[in-house]
C-alpha cells in the first residue's frame, strides 16, 4: 500500500474532491484522523444547507452534527462509481435537513420562524469562503428562467416540497416538476460537473 | 427512461421536494432504470454545488461535539455477516413481544366491503410493466440473498402477513393475504419505524385475488419496526409523515 498524504483542506476543489473521497475510504476503517479532515472539508457546506432549510441555530447544530456522524457510521456505504464524494454527503445533509423540517416542526411554527428569520441569499453569501465557487453557482442561477430559479430556490434552500411550491408559485404542479428538471439540467451544465 | 410518468419527478427527487411516500415510489423506479439513476446522480453533483455555495462556518464548539460523538459511536461494517435462517411465527403464539398484534378497533370497525383504489398507478399499460418487471427483480434479489430471513404474522382486523427480509440489501419483500377490504377512502400503508426515524415506505397495492404484493420496502435497518396502517388513500401531501392510523401489525426485524 502507497503512503497516504493527509489531505489539505484548502486545496482547490478537484484535487480536494478526490481527497474527500481518499478521506471516505480511511474513515470507513475508523481512521479518527481522516473523519477530522472530513469535518474540515464539508461542515460549512453541511451547515450552511442545513441552516437555510431548518432555520433554527440550534436545530441546525442538531441536524449538522446527525449528517457528520451518519459520515462517520457509514462512510463505507460512499461508493465513487455512483458519483463524488461531496455530492454523498451534501445530498444527505439536504435530505436530513428536510426530513427535520418535516417530520418535527408544524407548518405554522414553521412559517413563523420563516418569517422571522428569513436568511437573503447575499447575507449567507457574506460568511463563505470559498467566493470562486460561489460566484460560478450564482452566475448559472442567473442564467435560469425566472421560474426556473424560483422553483429551485424554493425547493433546495426553503425545503419546500413541489407541490407547496406550485401553490406558492400559482403554477400548475406537472409545470413545476419539469421546470425543476430543467433547471438542474442547465445548473448541471453551466457548472460542469456531469458525470 | 422509459417510466415517463415516474421519471417526471426526477427534479423534485433530486432536491428532496417530494413527500416520502412519492420518495419512495421514485426510489423503485430509479431500482429498475440505471439511466434514471445516473442522470439523478448527475443532478446530485448540481444541488450539490448549491450546498457548497451556502456554505457557513459554524460555530467551533461544534467540531468537539462531532469528534466526541462520533468515537462514542460504532461504525456500519461495509458487508453484513450474511447468515442464512428461517424463522416463522405462523401457528405459533407471539414471543417475546417480537410480533405484536395491536389493537385495530378504528380501522377495523371502518372498514366496509368496498374495492380499494389508490395510489401508484398513474401511467398506462407500459408503464405499469416496467414498473412490475423491476420490482420483481427487486424480489427476487431480496429472496435469494444469503441472509433472506421469512417471517408470517396474522394481521389485527382479518389477513396473514409473510415478509421476506435481508438486512445486508436492507430490502424487504412485503405480502399480504386475506386483508381485510378497506373503504375507497382508506388504503393500507407500510412503515418502517425506528432510530433513524419514521418512514413512509409505500401505499400497498389494491389485492388481487385476496393477494396483495409482493412490494419490496427499501431502508431497513436492523431494529426497525415494520407496522402496516390503513391511512387516507388520497394525499401525496402528508406533512407530518408520520403514521396517523391505527396500528394492524407491528413486527421487529
Amino acid at each position: 500500500m502507497t503512503a497516504f498524504e493527509r489531505p489539505d483542506p484548502e486545496r482547490d476543489r478537484p484535487g480536494a474532491a478526490a481527497d474527500l473521497a481518499a478521506c471516505l475510504r480511511l474513515v470507513a476503517r475508523g481512521d479518527a484522523d481522516a473523519f477530522d479532515a472530513v469535518y474540515d472539508q464539508v461542515t460549512a457546506s453541511v451547515f450552511g444547507v442545513v441552516r437555510r432549510v431548518v432555520r433554527d441555530p440550534a436545530q441546525s447544530e442538531e441536524v449538522t452534527q446527525d449528517v457528520l456522524l451518519e459520515v462517520w457510521r457509514n462512510a463505507a456505504k460512499f461508493d465513487p462509481g455512483r458519483g463524488s464524494a461531496t455530492a454523498w454527503v451534501m445530498t444527505l445533509a439536504h435530505r436530513r435537513a428536510v426530513d427535520r423540517v418535516r417530520s418535527v416542526q408544524k407548518e405554522s411554527e414553521r412559517e413563523r420562524r420563516t418569517a422571522a428569520a428569513d436568511i437573503p441569499f447575499d447575507e449567507v453569501a457574506e460568511a463563505v469562503e470559498s467566493s470562486l465557487e460561489r460566484e460560478r453557482v450564482r452566475r448559472c442561477l442567473g442564467s435560469l428562467t425566472e421560474l426556473q430559479r424560483e422553483s429551485v430556490t424554493l425547493a433546495y434552500y426553503g425545503g419546500y416540497t413541489y407541490g407547496q411550491v406550485a401553490s406558492l408559485l400559482g403554477v400548475p404542479g406537472g409545470t413545476i416538476k419539469t421546470r425543476m428538471r430543467d433547471a438542474l439540467i442547465r445548473l448541471r451544465d453551466c457548472l460542469g460537473v456531469a458525470q | 427512461m422509459r417510466d415517463r410518468h415516474a421519471h417526471t419527478l426526477a427534479g423534485p427527487y433530486a432536491m428532496d421536494a417530494i413527500s416520502a411516500p412519492d420518495r419512495a415510489r421514485f426510489e423503485r423506479h430509479l431500482a429498475g432504470c440505471e439511466e434514471c439513476a445516473r442522470e439523478i446522480a448527475s443532478l446530485h453533483e448540481a444541488t450539490a454545488r448549491l450546498a457548497t455555495a451556502a456554505a457557513v462556518t459554524p460555530p467551533p464548539a461544534l467540531k468537539a461535539r462531532v469528534m466526541a460523538a462520533a468515537a462514542a459511536t460504532r461504525q456500519r461494517p461495509p458487508e453484513p455477516e450474511p447468515e442464512a435462517a428461517v424463522r416463522t411465527w405462523r401457528g405459533r403464539p407471539a414471543r417475546r413481544g417480537r410480533l405484536v398484534l395491536a389493537a385495530g378497533a378504528a380501522a377495523a370497525a371502518a372498514a366496509v366491503a368496498a374495492a380499494v383504489v389508490f395510489g401508484v398507478s398513474n401511467g398506462g399499460m407500459r408503464d405499469q410493466l416496467s414498473r412490475a418487471q423491476a420490482s420483481s427483480q427487486q424480489v427476487a434479489a431480496v429472496l435469494t440473498a444469503r441472509d433472506a430471513t421469512m417471517m408470517t404474522g396474522a394481521v389485527r382486523g382479518g389477513g396473514m402477513v409473510t415478509i421476506v427480509m435481508s438486512h445486508s440489501m436492507h430490502e424487504l419483500v412485503f405480502t399480504a393475504a386475506a386483508l381485510h377490504a378497506l373503504p375507497a377512502s382508506r388504503g393500507y400503508e407500510l412503515w418502517l419505524i425506528g432510530p433513524d426515524g419514521d418512514r413512509a415506505v409505500l401505499m400497498l397495492p389494491p389485492a388481487r385475488h385476496d393477494m396483495t404484493g409482493p412490494v419490496v420496502a427499501s431502508g431497513l435497518h436492523p431494529g426497525d419496526h415494520l407496522v402496516l396502517t390503513a391511512e387516507p388513500a388520497s394525499g401525496p401531501a402528508r406533512p407530518t409523515g408520520r403514521p396517523s392510523g391505527s396500528m394492524m401489525l407491528d413486527i421487529v426485524l
